[in-house]
């Protein structure tokens, strides 16, 4: 039950309230019972109808009712579902988000021999105008149209007619976000002309990813969007809209690194995404012969994982380096956006603009912050890192309930350009020191770093993902607010650990470094640990290895 | 511009958890059976029974119902099909058949169930296109692909569907803003994301997920008042401290709601007088709101319920004797 306000009313109100009630309760059960007992019965006559249309009026969730007049409407020639169709309208006005009430319209209209689709598409019509965000009269409305045929783009414009009329738009906006990849497909071919796809192919699942859009619909789209938000900055279904057309195709599914060291004996490979790599059939060749592979992912937590690391056995013939890897380029423009084209760009330049005469006029508007960083990360996610820090504190003072958000995904950002960078210098050492890290992402694309720096942030965990740095010796984590290292799990290379000033407070909490056979120096001054009784002793007997402990 | 649809918190709203109030409004709940309202809800009865055995369960207070009444009467809903309805006389349905196989899961007594019989009827429901039905009418919604493996899940039969079809139908379902709806193409809805990445946690796939953009529309689901609402411009309502916070519990993103206003909201929704939460500040209390309102204190961390489990809504405790572990992201 929702939205039933309690009212206080006076001991006279109440005791005619509850005699009233007294008397509906009996006219209602008494309904029920003559019901139920027909139906065990076996009977599927005019009565049944007359008395659950009686308590489907008042109560049109009861179920088992509208499965008791398809019994009978199954008995009956199609013609009298007519009657049905007016009785449901008049349900479907009374209480117009009934599940039971449009499933049950749904299967009369579908049995008809002649269904009337338009006059479904009009009750679709006046009801959304009623309440255009009723979720159960377009499912209801996808329906029709799916059975009926309509135009995809006669579909289109009655969203345009809705976004142009009225604010609350959300759920013609993500219809929207449906017809788009259906009316204008991305062809695979460069420049052809977008044409209607018909309509009675089975159409493809909602989209999650605007790229399925041709470009140059893409781009009258941003128009569309920007003309509702600067109509109505606060109308968020605008800005979420926006923030789809902004995002980026989903990677292909491929390998992007492959590690292999002849000295411990291992091959390690990360993927784009993750997999399952004891199910997905990959194959390791050495030497053009195939080996019995059995993949072992990075972390028992993880059955799908973009790295998987292997041991395998070399043949004593085998000679050169110590180590080698092939990898993906990280300044690869696909790694974190998409590629642009000079259109979308100049596009993309100008709505930046735009947005930042809307901050002007709305200096604490949310949205509009958050729309100029993600421009910014489309266009030039290094060369504006300071404009979307500075956005970034602005954003969690103006909304202060989501600055967790902000922190999370002010960190992933300034990962990926500390990446990108990655190229330009050493692929082996990675500092991400005193850059207010709330959380930890991409560290799949770490399987080669030998030294991470990770201090002076605010990190409360070392996740179960950190075990993908197969190729770690050093870590520098000093000076965070670490309490958990989950992610410290057969790091084979991993010698010399550091902790200094963290939240480690248990001795279990250190348990998991028996796993990682190289370590030797472990600092743990400036955590809670260290305050327990006879911790040196407990920690010697735990790490027997760690021969330069601190504490 | 648009004003945000939220509600106002008064000063005198309640600020303590009423605990014990609770217990007494669920306890005395079942007995009302002359009202009107209990009458009108019998079509959910089963449901209606889950949600106040379990919220007992939660505030440690189970032994305080009565289990051979309800065994009984559980006994007595399932049909020859193997389905269960939600009361006697009504037809069977998965939603039903899920709470009655939760209810029995807290009793540890599902076997006064013929369970086989129960999980050909699940089967069943499972359409070419790897959906499920909720009924043999054939109405079609992800809430019923969830109900479906959640009661497989409990009774240790997910080998009884064919889980990648499954899977294959809830991602269709999957929408521009990382959310889920009912069916394809359906817009995304706090009820439904939570049945989505309950079934994906439980079907092993929630890398299927695209975390960040879902936690996004999840965590702007928190308003001024600091309840949250099941999608953008609607009113907050105590039970999206389930669904929404749930969620986000199940995708690793919880930390980015502000818990201390959501607590405050769902505080707020108690009814000092009667016991019991209702969907907001103010309005008459019932079961449903009051689980959720509960529900979702456990999941903030409050230390005087048991913890709950984010994908089953039942206690982790019962889990535990199950061994039912669920996915979850980190």
């Amino acid at each position: 039950q929702h939205g039933r306000v309690k009212l206080k009313s006076t001991a006279q109100q109440e005791e005619e309230k509850r005699k009233e009630r007294e008397k509906k309760l009996k006219i209602y059960v008494a309904g029920r019972d003559a019901i139920f007992t027909k139906r065990l019965e076996g009977v599927l006559d005019d009565e049944a109808l007359q008395l659950t249309q009686q308590l489907l009026s008042s109560n049109p969730d009861f179920a088992t009712l509208w499965n008791y007049r398809r019994e009978i409407l199954l008995h009956l020639e199609t013609k009298m579902y007519e009657a049905e169709l007016l009785f449901l309208e008049s349900c479907l006005k009374v209480n117009p988000k009934s599940y039971g009430s449009w499933h049950h319209r749904g299967w009369v209209s579908a049995r008809l021999p002649r269904p009337d689709w338009a006059r479904e598409l009009g009750l679709c019509d006046r009801c959304l105008s009623l309440d255009d965000r009723n979720f159960h009269c377009w499912d209801y409305r996808r329906m029709v149209v799916k059975m009926s045929g309509v135009p995809v783009d006669q579909e289109l414009q009655f969203t345009d007619r809705l976004i142009g009329s009225n604010f609350s738009n959300y759920s013609s906006w993500h219809y929207r976000s449906t017809l788009l990849p259906l009316l204008h497909p991305e062809s695979p071919d460069p420049p052809s002309p977008c044409h209607q796809h018909s309509h009675s192919s089975p159409p493809p699942s909602p989209q999650t990813h605007s790229h399925r859009v041709c470009e140059e619909q893409l781009l009258k789209e941003y128009e569309l969007v920007q003309n509702a938000f600067f109509t109505d900055p606060n109308d968020q279904s605008a800005w979420f809209y926006y923030r789809w057309l902004l995002g980026r195709a989903e990677r292909e599914e491929m390998i992007s690194c492959v590690f292999v060291s002849r000295e411990e004996e291992r091959v390690a490979v990360a993927f784009s995404r993750p997999v399952n790599a004891s199910s997905s059939g990959l194959m390791l060749v050495l030497d053009g012969q195939p080996q019995r592979v059995e993949w072992r992912s990075v972390h028992p937590h993880f059955r799908h994982s973009p790295v998987w690391p292997h041991l395998i056995v070399l043949p004593p013939s085998f000679t050169g380096r110590s180590e080698s890897w092939c990898r993906d380029s990280a300044t690869d423009q696909e790694l974190f956006r998409s590629e642009l084209s000079v259109e979308k760009t100049s596009v993309l330049q100008s709505e930046l603009q735009s947005c930042n005469q809307l901050l002007e006029l709305e200096p604490q508007n949310k949205w509009c912050l958050l729309t100029i960083v993600l421009l910014m990360r489309a266009l030039d996610p290094l060369g504006y890192e300071r404009e979307t820090l500075s956005h970034f504190q602005t954003l969690k003072e103006v909304d202060s309930m989501r600055s967790a958000y902000y922190g999370d995904l002010c960190s992933k950002f300034m990962i990926e350009n500390t990446i990108l960078k990655m190229e330009y210098a050493e692929v082996r050492v990675f500092s991400l020191s005193d850059k207010n890290l709330t959380m930890l992402c991409h560290l799949d694309q770490l399987l080669l770093v030998t030294h991470i720096n990770l201090s002076c942030n605010q990190l409360l965990r070392l996740p179960p993902q950190f075990a993908m740095l197969q190729c770690l010796e050093v870590l520098e984590a000093d000076d965070n607010a670490i309490e958990n290292l989950d992610g410290l799990y057969y790091l084979p290379k991993l010698q010399e650990v550091s902790l200094k000033n963290n939240q480690i407070s248990k001795l279990s909490d250190l348990q998991l470094l028996t796993s990682c056979p190289k370590l030797t120096c472990l600092d743990l001054r400036g955590n809670p640990v260290t305050q327990i009784a006879n911790i040196q002793s407990e920690l010697t007997e735990l790490l027997p290895s760690v021969t330069d402990l601190l504490i | 511009g648009t004003q945000v649809k939220d509600v106002v918190i008064k000063s005198d709203a309640p600020s303590a958890l009423l605990l014990d109030k609770h217990a007494d409004y669920i306890a005395a709940y079942g007995s009302k059976k002359d009202d009107y309202e209990y009458t009108l809800s019998e079509y959910l009865r089963m449901s209606g029974i889950y949600w106040g055995l379990t919220v007992m369960d939660l505030m440690g207070q189970l032994t305080r119902m009565n289990q051979q009444e309800i065994s009984d009467f559980i006994k007595s809903c399932q049909h020859d099909c193997g389905g269960i309805s939600a009361s006697i006389g009504h037809d069977p349905h998965v939603l039903y058949t899920l709470s009655a196989v939760q209810i029995l899961s807290l009793y540890d007594n599902v076997n006064v169930l013929d369970v086989d019989k129960m999980v050909e009827y699940v089967r069943g429901l499972q359409q070419e296109d790897g959906s499920f039905a909720g009924d043999k009418w054939g109405e079609i919604d992800t809430r019923f692909s969830f109900c479906a493996v959640a009661t497989l899940a409990l009774l240790g039969r997910l080998d009884a569907i064919n889980m990648d079809k499954a899977v294959e139908f809830v991602l269709s379902c999957m929408n521009f803003d990382g959310g889920f709806g009912c069916r394809p193409g359906s817009e995304s809805h706090a009820g439904q994301i939570y049945c989505c990445t309950g079934f994906l946690s439980i079907a092993g796939q929630l890398h299927q997920v695209n975390a960040d953009l879902l936690g996004w529309w999840l965590c702007e689901r928190q308003l001024p008042s600091g309840g949250l609402n099941g999608r953008p411009e609607k009113l907050p309502d105590v039970c999206y401290s389930w669904w929404v916070l749930a969620s986000l519990k199940i995708i690793g993103r919880i930390h980015w709601i502000d818990k201390s206003k959501l607590r405050s909201f769902i505080l707020a929704c108690q009814d000092e007088e009667t016991g019991g939460f209702a969907d907001r500040p103010g309005d008459m209390v019932d079961p449903f709101h009051t689980l959720f309102g509960v529900a979702g204190l456990s999941l903030l961390g409050e230390g005087q319920i048991k913890d709950v489990n984010p994908v089953l809504c039942m206690p982790e405790d019962v889990l535990e004797r199950l061994g039912l572990h669920p996915d979850l992201l980190s």
